[in-house]
């Protein structure tokens, strides 16, 4: 069989349909390939015997996907790489899910991931680390690791991941592909356990911005299952599958270039900026003034939310039930060995800051400084159409490196945060290597629902680029 | 006791009238099997989402406004935390900071007005089921919309208390909001009391009290706590800040939690689900539908002024809405209120009682019982016939006049026709014509059944009674001759 791996996700549809391609042929052929590298990259938690069936056509159909294991698949299990929910069969699918199944789309397996979802790394996974493709000594980034490794890899075309505070674009930069966060409320959420509920979103990791765009298609819109989703006429994002920038105005924030910002990144960055540039783009020098509140305003909404959001996991209806005693031991035992430390962390940090007395000081100021930094944004998309950052400030760090150390794991969503909290669209493009082929991502902010810019600045820069081309060796 | 004033303050849960659940579309049917009702998203399943029932949201501003509360302009839901089997989500979606509506008021048949503090929504809680060492959950009634309702404390008594919770039991029953039915959980109350010396204003430590079935309950375990509050500060001892539950066979309250046990609820608007406004279109149309209704108190002053009956009637007559409006309906055909009100409550609601039947199987119009009443009244119907003309239309709504052809059951009052009966049952009955006719009054009565029944319970009784007396006059005189 010819090779896939260079082929887009469309291209193999279109083979698909016009029978250059069998369907069968396809999927065997990436079976084969996750037989043959997963057992060193780990990036799946579950490979079904056969990829789900699904009805229906679309420019995807009949291609393969990963999901990551937090978004709901019905009668398969759905363990968010949790031990409390390592038995758990969903009985329902995500509303994302039914729309992957209705165009055709193949679901081949659940992706890996951190805990629930929080990490940046996938070494807080009750099944263990997924390693990095372009270097197994190194994480994929997190917490949607498993679904960036698999497609940086190439054993699927594409994957869904969910992104609460960088989940898909800094994994999707550490394994060289591309990531993307839709606005929030263009997704619907319903069938995604719930981490950070006003800041989570699902998005697609891609090798190129036309299947990111077909697959945006695909997921996006309006849902009655979600009441945060957005009401918003749909729109046909490969509408901005065209190679033409001018005049596009891009801000270059300066506080995301300050300390702690790597050297290579950063000149990789300058490349990327410069070909915009001679692409007729127009670069401004802009301010976002609270950014440096961005990590601790995150870190307090997000695991206030998730505090109560996993409170569910108790082991009474589903999930791991430690018996023992009464029902405080019940609680204590199901939830104490169940949950990883991450989790427990994130639960005390939450669990404080909404506690009487202490609301006012943390949730409640938190929810103030995100409305600053919420309105940076607006007040930056008054000059420009668009945000140019790092996505991390480091290529892929080694495995255990920041394991115990949890501030500076959380430090590499610097970049990232700020997008959740503002609810707006983002994406992470490669842009380069660093020394030991380690991939380089670029990350472009919209204003909300304006998911169209970024797709039409990515697909220009891969035209002229071919870092999204480069496949890892491993 | 007497030295001290009583101050209490009710809160009140009570289900709304919705056929679906509060955030999802499971049916809110009472008495299903248990978990039956139920979806991934009332059972707290990971990744479900809420979605708000506007029905419900239409009942609350219907209540809200009913209570003269004011909407509050933004609204949102907060979760409310705590671990509980019950509660599959270990949070339940309520209200706090932004009730649906706050500071109305509730007027009580004496004229006070008992403040409301607050009016708002939220998810009911499932149940559990203890067996001898384990416990079952059910979680029907999980995600049941209430609305729940807290007063100010304005309550000054027990008996008060009683009152607060009979009116505004009845009120939601006329505004068709919720079914009330403390049995079946549809309605349930604690309460806070709390004593202070008779004159000061400072407030006195307060004590909730939880677990009353009834209203009789909630008055009892009031009345027990207020002479426990009463005599525990007259040894000058302090109250305790603690909430207590009443056991009603013990027919005492016992400490469930001090205020160190209290819940840290850790409240937290609901993310997600978006903040909204009531719009005026639904604010209209609610208090359009609530204009056209006439409230408990205002039917009450009306039956027992306008209409002149007793208070103990009255109040029977309103503890039903449907039952108030047929009676006033009825009384358009015929205005001897005071006769129709004992009709009604008297043989009638025998009938309906003895159909088994609620009154929404009640067939026969207002205007049809009048006419039976009517007929009675007038004496072309005895006692006997009507009831028994009742019992033919109860739950059928025939022709009034064409049962009584049919059945024969015109009353017989003509002299003539009834002397005939008359005279065959004084020859028949010569031992108490005797009795009779020698001075024992009573045994009249044996005659008068007599004829009654020779004329099948068509004739008039008085008539008869007449005619018989009459004619054992002329036996006497005949006799003494």
């Amino acid at each position: 069989m010819k090779d896939l791996t260079v082929l887009t996700g469309s291209e193999i549809a279109q083979g698909i349909k016009d029978g250059s391609l069998n369907e069968e042929g396809v999927l065997s052929f990436f079976k084969a390939r996750i037989e043959k590298k997963d057992t060193s990259l780990k990036s799946f938690v579950e490979v079904y015997d056969k990829p789900l069936e699904a009805d229906g056509s679309s420019d995807l159909g009949g291609v393969p996907i990963a999901i990551k294991d937090n978004i709901c698949i019905k009668g398969k299990k759905i363990t968010c790489a949790s031990k409390i929910l390592a038995s758990h069969v969903s009985v329902y699918d995500a509303t994302v899910v039914e729309r992957l199944k209705k165009t055709g789309l193949r679901i081949v397996g659940t992706a890996n991931m951190d805990e629930f979802a929080f990490g940046s790394s996938t070494e807080n996974s009750c099944y263990g680390p997924t390693k990095n493709p372009w270097d197994t000594s190194r994480v994929p980034g997190g917490s949607s690791g498993g679904s960036a490794a698999a497609v940086g890899a190439r054993l699927v075309p594409f994957a869904l991941g969910s992104d609460t505070g960088g989940s898909i674009r800094q994994p999707a930069c550490f394994c060289g592909v591309v990531g993307f966060k839709p606005t929030y409320g263009r997704v619907s959420r319903y069938g995604l356990v719930a981490f950070g509920s006003s800041l989570d979103q699902i998005g697609p990791l891609t090798t190129n911005f036309i299947d990111c765009a077909h697959l945006l298609n695909i997921i996006s819109g309006y849902d009655p299952k979600d009441s945060t989703s957005d009401m918003a006429e749909s729109v046909d994002f490969t509408g901005a599958l065209v190679d033409d920038v001018k005049n596009i105005r891009i801000g270059i924030p300066k506080e995301y270039f300050g300390e702690g910002l790597d050297g290579q990144v950063r000149q990789a960055i300058n490349e990327a900026i410069e070909i915009f540039k001679k692409k007729g783009v127009q670069t401004v020098q802009v301010s976002l003034p609270h950014t440096e509140y961005a990590v601790a305003t995150y870190y307090i909404v997000a695991s206030s939310e998730a505090s109560s959001n996993l409170q569910r996991f108790d082991g009474i209806r589903y999930g791991a039930r430690c018996a023992s005693g009464n029902l405080k031991e019940v609680y204590f035992a199901s939830r104490g060995k169940g949950l990883g430390d991450e989790s427990k962390r994130r639960i005390f940090l939450g669990t404080h800051s909404l506690s009487s007395g202490y609301y006012d000081a943390y949730y409640a100021r938190a929810l103030k400084v995100r409305t600053l930094i919420r309105r940076d944004f607006d007040e930056v998309f008054r000059n420009v159409d668009v945000v140019l950052t790092p996505t991390s400030p480091t290529p892929a760090f080694k495995i255990g490196e920041k394991v115990t150390d949890p501030l500076s794991m959380y430090l590499s969503d610097i970049y990232t945060i700020s997008a959740n909290l503002a609810g707006l669209p983002a994406v992470s493009v490669p842009c380069g290597f660093a020394k030991g082929n380690l991939p380089i991502g670029l990350q472009l902010i919209a204003r909300a629902f304006d998911e169209s810019t970024l797709i039409r600045l990515g697909f220009s820069y891969q035209r002229t680029t071919d870092f999204h081309k480069r496949i890892p060796s491993v | 006791m007497d030295e001290f004033d009583i101050v209490i303050g009710l809160e009140v849960h009570v289900q709304l009238k919705t056929k679906s659940k509060i955030f999802c579309s499971c049916s809110t049917e009472f008495e299903s099997p248990p978990n039956t009702n139920i979806c991934p998203v009332c059972c707290g399943y990971p990744g479900v989402l809420p979605v708000f029932n506007q029905k419900a949201l239409e009942l609350g501003v219907r209540v809200a406004r009913g209570l003269g509360c004011e909407i509050n302009p933004q609204i949102y839901f907060e979760r409310k935390s705590y671990f509980y089997p019950d509660l599959p989500k270990n949070y339940q979606i309520s209200q706090y900071k932004m009730p649906l509506g706050e500071n109305g008021w509730l007027t009580l048949p004496s004229g006070k007005r008992i403040g409301i503090g607050r009016v708002h929504l939220e998810e009911d809680a499932g149940k559990l089921v203890h067996k001898k060492d384990y416990s079952l959950v059910d979680l029907n009634r999980t995600g049941i919309p209430l609305l729940e309702i807290v007063s100010k404390p304005d309550i000054n008594s027990a008996d008060e208390a009683f009152d607060y919770l009979t009116y505004l039991k009845l009120a939601l029953q006329y505004i068709e909001a919720s079914d009330c039915d403390m049995e079946k959980g549809i309605l349930r109350c604690d309460a806070n009391i709390s004593l202070k010396k008779k004159g000061t204003q400072a407030l006195g430590v307060k004590v909730e009290l939880k677990n009353m079935n009834s209203f009789r309950g909630v008055r009892d375990a009031l009345d027990y706590e207020a002479k426990r509050q009463a005599k525990t500060l007259e040894k000058s001892e302090k109250i305790t800040q603690e909430t207590r539950l009443w056991d009603e066979t013990k027919r005492k309250t016992m400490v469930m939690r001090s205020k160190e046990e209290a819940h840290d609820y850790r409240y937290f608007p609901e993310p997600d689900l978006r903040k909204f406004s009531i719009s005026l279109e639904c604010k209209k149309i609610q208090e359009n539908f609530l204009s056209k209704i006439e409230m408990p108190l205002k039917k009450r002053e009306k039956f027992t002024k306008m209409y002149g009956l007793s208070a103990k009637d009255t109040d029977v007559l309103i503890s039903d809405m449907w039952l108030a409006n047929f009676f006033e309906e009825a009384t358009t055909t015929f205005s001897d209120y005071k006769k129709m009100c004992g009709w009604l409550l008297g043989p009638f609601l025998e009938q309906v009682n003895a159909l088994g039947a609620s009154s929404g199987e009640v067939k026969i119009s207002p205007a049809n019982f009048a006419k039976v009443v009517k007929y009675f009244a007038e004496g072309k119907l005895n006692n006997l016939a009507a009831k028994k003309v009742l019992s033919l239309c109860v739950s059928t709504n025939k022709d009034i006049d064409r049962v009584i052809e049919e059945e024969g059951l015109v009353q017989v009052s003509g002299h003539q026709e009834l002397q005939r009966f008359i005279e065959e049952a004084l020859s028949q009955n010569p031992k108490p014509v005797q009795e009779y006719l020698g001075g024992k009054q009573q045994a009249i009565q044996f005659l008068v059944g007599q004829v009654m029944r020779k004329t099948q319970g068509k004739a008039n009784p008085k008539v008869v009674r007449e005619l018989l007396e009459e004619s054992l006059k002329k036996h006497k005189g005949e006799s003494s001759e």
